[in-house]
């Protein structure tokens, strides 16, 4: 017989099953309706009049969400190119360390638990008092704080179970420490490198509320997030809907990407 | 070979890095807090402690409070709604719980404001419900559900439910069934075994979740912007206010300082009260 | 002046206030295959990773032809380290694996390439080239990860329980294979091992470690027939022990039995100490130099021979007298029986109480 691991009589079992189905329909049914939504041919939630991805059509027309999109994509492939580079080298220096100060796992791991409003603020007070210009790199070199953490997360993960030997390996037969690190460490990392830059990239295009702090005045650094707030602060409209089951759709098949190639789990999770 | 500086040349970039644009900018908050606020909005260079005092103004501490209240409801209702949740993921046949822990967690995947937008949908007067509603024959006036206060913990609770599913169900699956069956054993009905057994060994996944959820929710600006209408006002809109419109900057730091010391002082306690917990680890483990 | 190929000097080890190798003073010559045995956390990995680079003399030095190795980086040592866990690339196939080390040498491809078709060859891996780690069975990855070391053909080649995680069997195959290498490329081998009897078959020298330091240094012969301590005699092979007093030249054991020994030992009269005799050298019914009578209480049966086990009046544990199969064919006594037992006083060994 199959263990269960809470104990559960057939009326019990049946009320776990209601439970799951109603915690279920409340996580679901707002995105389905969405997803829909998009999809209705009128745009209106009042009738179903046919299906159509003329919605999705309509976006390509717009000049407005094309820029959003090509600045997202700007910052996420610059924060995702530095944050992994910092943060696989992070996560290999520190676990060659293994025994780390209190303060130091602390400064590691406080980019991924700090609010978002906090560090945000922090970063406008501080470019505001450098007199730094913001813009596009404000925001990349921000998303780089948290992303370089998450990076790191997923690489120490795959680190864990890494054998050290191989490295002591490669020194016995004449490697240099750079060699090592090109030809054995990273290569042995490569999926979990792969699946913190895939983490990286994703968080980055979706994260609004630190670019928006950095991104300073004007359109010219507007990234799609800050797009759809501006829009959805204005009201429900189709075109919205195709964008945000696109920018679902996107940010759902990377992250399961990330953990395929991984296969160890996302951190905090 | 283990204690040479060799490490530090790969952790220095990224040290330097979180120490430049994160520890000093926090440190600059601090700072800012302390400082005057100039005639024309930016900061004059002399110390005071009115700004910290303006923040216990009735005035503002009341939007704190409000802030506090309407985070603790969501967090509260979160524990409830994903413990319940994880118990029952947690008591499914252990091959389908990953998936269906997967599936629990996948919204939490999506973008947030796209999430927020979806109950916008759902909730504005054209929406979903209203059309539902007067599809089965209500033909009165709806009350008002978006741009209200309830939208908003209902949007805070969608946003953040998946996290508290994940530190409860965390607990739950550990715990070895062996235990709850003695208590049975012994004479316990289901009731009394649940409530001695299984959720004193479990809290610690609920205390974990309810944390999470006040934090994020208590410096949240962007779910009562959009589902409140900006009708009333959180510390995170005040904050946001305070840099991008009213240009009152110290108020600002001062505003984020105290948000800040809450934040981790719950975050403290989080990490005291997992830390005690592990110390029973040996008993949970199946 | 000619120097020994590796010398050891004084060295220590010290891990914080942990002392894992102390005052180890070693020569060790051309063309050697020299076993380290010892006990577990006795120092054999600490010293070997000294050797190799990967620890830090706290004192001492380490020279190689006469010239100090003791600052130089493990991958600048002509010395190579075979792993325990081996420690194959995993990334990496056999042949790239193999050839890892002549890349770093910056060798001409044709000549590595040529170096690993050979060494694959020795080895037999020959059609399992283009494998990768994770698809070898144990004793395929022990060989790949030795080739590995081999090409390199470094001075000294350091393995750390090389074949520790191999089953019985294959690891007698590996035993004999190893030796037949280590002649094969004339080099210098120093082996770890747990295992005494892998020690006594394999090495021409033997060093025994006990708490970081050598207890004695010598040929398997040396160490098994005239260990120098009653540790070294307990750790090699089986050993009866029999506590005894001094008296005069001959030793007074319990009931008034007077045990002889060839052997003299430098203590005083009335002193306490232990004859200690090996279970081959007990002669069933046959009177020698000394005589012993007792109830065999256990027989244990194991092909080449049976291991006797007989209760006297002189120790609390039983006596273990050998026998080989043929002499048990002809003459097998059953439990119960009383035996006597004779041996020469030439096998008795003595040691401090
Ligand atoms: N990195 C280290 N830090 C602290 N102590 C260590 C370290 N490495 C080894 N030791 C200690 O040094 C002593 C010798 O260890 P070593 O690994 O050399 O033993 P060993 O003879 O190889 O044992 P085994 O047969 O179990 O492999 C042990 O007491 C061990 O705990
Ligand atoms: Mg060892």
């Amino acid at each position: 017989m199959e263990r269960h691991t809470l104990m559960a009589d057939r009326n019990t079992y049946r009320l776990m099953l209601l439970i799951i189905g109603i915690v279920f329909a409340f996580l679901y049914i707002p995105i389905s309706v969405l997803v829909a939504l998009s999809f209705n041919e009128g745009g209106l939630p009042t009738a179903w009049t046919g299906f159509s991805v003329k919605w999705y059509g309509a976006l390509w027309q717009n000049d407005e969400i094309l820029q959003a999109a090509r600045n997202t994509l700007f910052v996420a492939i610059f924060s995702t190119i530095l944050s992994t580079i910092l943060g696989s080298l992070l996560a290999v220096g520190v676990e060659i360390r293994r025994r780390n100060g209190k303060w130091l796992e602390t400064i590691i791991f406080a980019p991924m638990i700090i609010p978002d409003i906090v560090l945000a603020i922090a970063l406008l007070s501080f470019f505001s008092l450098l007199g730094v210009k913001m813009g596009l790199h404000t925001i990349i070199v921000s998303h780089v704080v948290f992303n370089l953490a998450f990076v790191c997360a997923v690489v120490r993960a795959r680190l864990k179970n890494f054998d050290w030997a191989i490295v002591e390996a490669s020194a016995d037969l004449g490697a240099s420490t750079i060699t090592t690190l090109i030809r054995v460490i990273l290569p042995v990392l490569m999926p979990a490198v792969l699946a913190g830059a895939l983490l990286a990239f994703t968080l980055s295009v979706d994260e609004f509320i630190i670019a928006f702090f950095t991104a300073g005045a004007g359109r010219s650094s507007i990234t799609l997030p800050m797009q759809i707030y501006a829009m959805i602060r204005f009201g429900v409209t189709p075109e919205i809907n195709a964008l945000a089951t696109l920018v679902m759709a996107v940010s759902v098949v990377a992250l399961a990407l990330s953990q395929r190639l991984n296969r160890g789990g996302l951190p905090g999770q | 070979m283990k204690t040479d500086r060799r490490p530090l040349v790969l952790i220095s970039p990224a040290l330097l890095w979180l120490f430049g644009l994160m520890v000093v900018p926090c440190l600059l908050i601090l700072v800012v807090a302390f400082f005057r606020r100039g005639v024309y909005g930016g900061i004059e260079y002399t110390w005071t402690l009115e700004n910290i005092a303006l923040v216990f103004d009735p005035l503002y501490f009341g939007i704190f409070m409000k802030s506090a209240a309407i985070a603790g409801l969501a967090a509260g209702i979160a524990c409830v709604l994903g413990y319940a949740a994880a118990y029952a993921i947690a008591s499914m046949p252990r091959r389908h719980q990953p998936m269906l822990l997967f599936f629990a967690v996948l919204p939490f995947w999506s973008n947030y404001l796209v999430r927020s937008y979806a109950w916008i949908v759902l909730l504005n007067r054209e929406g979903l419900i209203a059309n539902l509603a007067r599809w089965i024959g209500f033909d009165g006036e709806l009350p008002k559900m978006l741009y209200t206060e309830p939208a908003v913990v209902i949007g805070l609770i969608y946003n953040y439910l998946p996290f508290v599913i994940l530190s409860c169900y965390a607990p739950l699956s550990r715990l070895n069934p062996e235990i709850a069956e003695a208590s049975r054993d012994l004479g316990a009905s289901a009731w009394t075994t649940f409530r001695r057994i299984t959720l004193p060994r479990t809290v610690v996944g609920i205390a974990t979740g309810f944390v999470f959820v006040f934090v994020l929710s208590i410096g949240n600006f962007v779910t009562p912007a959009l589902l409140g209408g900006g009708q009333f006002q959180m510390i995170g809109n005040l904050v946001y206010a305070q840099f991008l419109t009213a240009n009152d900057w110290p108020f600002g730091a001062a505003l984020s300082m105290v948000l800040i010391i809450i934040m981790l002082g719950l975050l403290l306690l989080q990490a005291v009260i997992t830390e005690r917990a592990s110390g029973g680890k040996a008993y949970t483990d199946g | 002046m000619t120097y020994p190929l590796l010398s050891i000097q004084q060295v220590e080890k010290h891990f914080g206030n942990v002392s894992a190798v102390s005052g180890v003073t070693l020569d060790v010559q051309e063309n050697e295959f020299f076993a380290l045995l010892g006990a577990s956390g006795s120092g054999k990995t600490t010293l070997l990773r000294m050797l190799a680079g990967f620890e830090a003399l706290t004192a001492g030095d380490i020279l190689l032809e006469g010239t100090s190795i003791a600052q130089l980086p493990p991958n600048r040592r002509p010395v190579n380290l075979m792993f325990q866990s081996y420690a194959l690339f995993p990334h990496m196939n056999v042949a790239k694996n193999i050839a890892y080390g002549l890349e770093m040498d910056k060798l001409p491809k044709q000549e590595i390439n040529a170096e690993v078709e050979k060494i694959l060859d020795v080895v037999q891996l020959t059609q399992l080239a283009k494998r990768k780690p994770e698809q070898l069975s144990g004793g395929q990855r022990q060989r790949v990860a030795l080739a590995r070391a081999l090409i390199k053909r470094p001075k000294v080649l350091l393995l750390d329980e090389p074949l520790g995680a191999l089953d019985k069997k294959l690891r007698s195959d590996m035993q004999l294979e190893l030796k037949r290498l280590q002649h094969e490329f004339g080099i210098t081998f120093i082996m770890v091992t747990h295992d005494q009897e892998e020690a006594l078959v394999m090495a021409d020298r033997i060093a025994i470690m006990q708490d970081g330091g050598l207890l004695q240094v010598g040929t398997p012969n040396d160490i098994y027939e005239r260990p120098q301590t009653r540790f070294a005699a307990d750790f090699i092979g089986v050993m009866n022990f029999l506590p005894v007093t001094l008296s005069g030249d001959t030793l007074q054991a319990a009931n008034g039995i007077t045990i002889t020994s060839t052997q003299t030992i430098d203590l005083p009269n009335g002193s306490a100490a232990v004859a200690a005799i090996r279970p081959e050298r007990l002669h069933v019914d046959t009177q020698l130099d000394n005589n012993l009578a007792g109830d065999v209480v256990n027989i244990a049966y194991h092909g080449l021979d049976l291991l006797l086990h007989i209760k006297t009046t002189l120790s609390d544990k039983p006596i273990i007298s050998r026998m080989t199969a043929d002499v048990a064919e002809r003459h097998c006594p059953t439990i119960g029986q009383q035996i006597n037992l004779g041996w020469s006083a030439k096998d008795t060994r003595i040691f401090p109480a």
